[in-house]
């Protein structure tokens, strides 16, 4: 993590502690995930408490504490997608990436996450890859998705 | 110059000093309102609920937690309505089912008239009522604990999970924590937590005189702020 690219999100930002969420938004943007040195910089920075910051991140979904893979594989599991299928979606992903929902592949190419909601129920079920909706999946459209944005995989599962 | 108001509370006339807060008053008159997360010079987060009272506006009562009730000129309030009991006792018993293994909680519970607890003993060792916390930053500055994480997930942490030197180990957070003292006959297993119950008979008094504090001996385990 390139301690320029931080300082450029700190700048102009420094001493002012309310601004406490749009460099975090950033740092995550930018980083894929909050880390802790990012949050000890961030609170020398800001002058903002140190566990303040790590409650903050902690608190709220759209922040990772832990890196997260080049790809993120959200689904939504909210009620209208569950009761279009999102359960039978969420073991097609798990299975095929070996990884359980908040877990990234070793390789770090891929990131596994469940959500409540993501306003499109009508259009459930809901997956996004990296901000990206994708209505109405099912198991076998999601499976293609994964392998497209997986090259090398796809080489040795392409047989079935 | 100290200023004041003039209010009721259960029926009773007040003069109380302006910017306290409703609990403060019954505190300091002696009127008995069962409190876990206030503590005296410390900020009020309402977090354990216990303290709840009815505040009655236009003749509708609404019920709320005295600890962050302000008192206003003309106020009133009833702190002991069955509505308020039945309300008090069903937040004691599940504090109790949360954290049976705490003197402070189960002396808590037997305060507030529970006699049996109907939901699943969970044996945490937190009741999230956030002493540790606020008396760590708002006391000593130090700032070495707070909340992390939300919902189910919610816990008192130091930062990234281990204690850094932020802690001045001054040791008061502990102190303060109604965790720190088991049940008095010892730690009860997982499968076997049940309400103790054994000092019932502090309530004998406390019940024929329901409003007024009795001194009772469970205010003194659970760090009621009249001792
Ligand atoms: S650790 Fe103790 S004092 Fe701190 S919030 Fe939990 S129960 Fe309260
Ligand atoms: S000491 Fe007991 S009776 Fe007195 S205010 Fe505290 S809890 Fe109520
Ligand atoms: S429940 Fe899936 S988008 Fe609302
Ligand atoms: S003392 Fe008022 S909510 Fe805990």
């Amino acid at each position: 993590m390139s301690p320029e690219l931080l300082d450029s999100i700190l700048e102009g930002r420094r001493s002012q502690p309310h601004q406490l969420i749009e460099v975090l938004h950033d740092v995550q943007e930018h980083y894929g995930y909050i880390s802790e040195d990012a949050m000890k910089t961030i609170s020398n920075d800001l002058g903002v408490p140190l566990i303040e910051i790590y409650g903050v991140a902690s608190f709220y979904k759209a922040f990772s504490l832990k890196p997260r893979g080049k790809n993120v594989i959200t689904m939504c599991t909210g009620t209208a997608c569950h009761v279009r299928g999102a359960k039978p979606l969420l073991n097609q992903a798990t299975s095929q990436l070996g990884v359980q929902p908040g877990e990234t592949t070793q390789d770090g190419l891929f990131t596994i996450e469940k959500v409540n909601c993501l306003g499109a129920c009508a259009f459930g079920p809901i997956v996004t890859e990296n901000g990206d909706y994708h209505h109405d999946m099912s198991p076998g459209k999601l499976r293609k998705l994964i392998k497209s944005l997986h090259p090398t995989r796809t080489e040795e599962t392409s047989h079935d | 110059m100290l200023q004041y108001v003039n209010m009721k509370i259960d029926g009773g006339d007040f003069r109380a000093t302006k910017g306290s807060s409703v609990l403060d008053v019954a505190i300091e008159y002696g009127i008995c309102i069962p409190h876990l997360c206030h503590v005296p010079n410390l900020s009020e987060i309402g977090a354990c609920r216990l303290c709840i009272v009815e505040h009655v506006v236009n003749g509708r009562s609404k019920v709320t937690t005295s600890c962050t009730l302000l008192v206003k000129e003309g106020m009133v309030i009833r702190s002991n309505t069955e509505k308020i009991k039945k309300l008090r006792r069903n937040i004691a018993e599940l504090l109790v089912a949360q954290a049976p293994n705490s003197r402070a909680i189960q002396d808590i519970a037997v305060r507030c008239g529970v006699k049996e607890v109907r939901y699943p003993f969970r044996n945490e060792n937190c009741v999230l009522c956030g002493r540790c916390v606020r008396v760590c930053s708002e006391l000593f500055g130090a700032k070495a604990i707070g909340f992390v994480g939300r919902g189910k997930d919610r816990r008192v942490e130091p930062p990234f999970g281990v204690l850094s030197d932020l802690c001045k180990h001054c040791g008061t957070c502990i102190d303060l924590c109604p965790m720190t003292f088991n049940p008095c006959e010892g730690y009860m297993k997982s499968g076997e937590e049940h309400l103790c119950g054994k000092c019932e008979s502090q309530m004998l008094l406390a019940d024929n005189l329901p409003e007024s504090c009795v001194w009772c001996e469970l205010g003194e385990g659970f760090q009621c702020s009249r001792y």
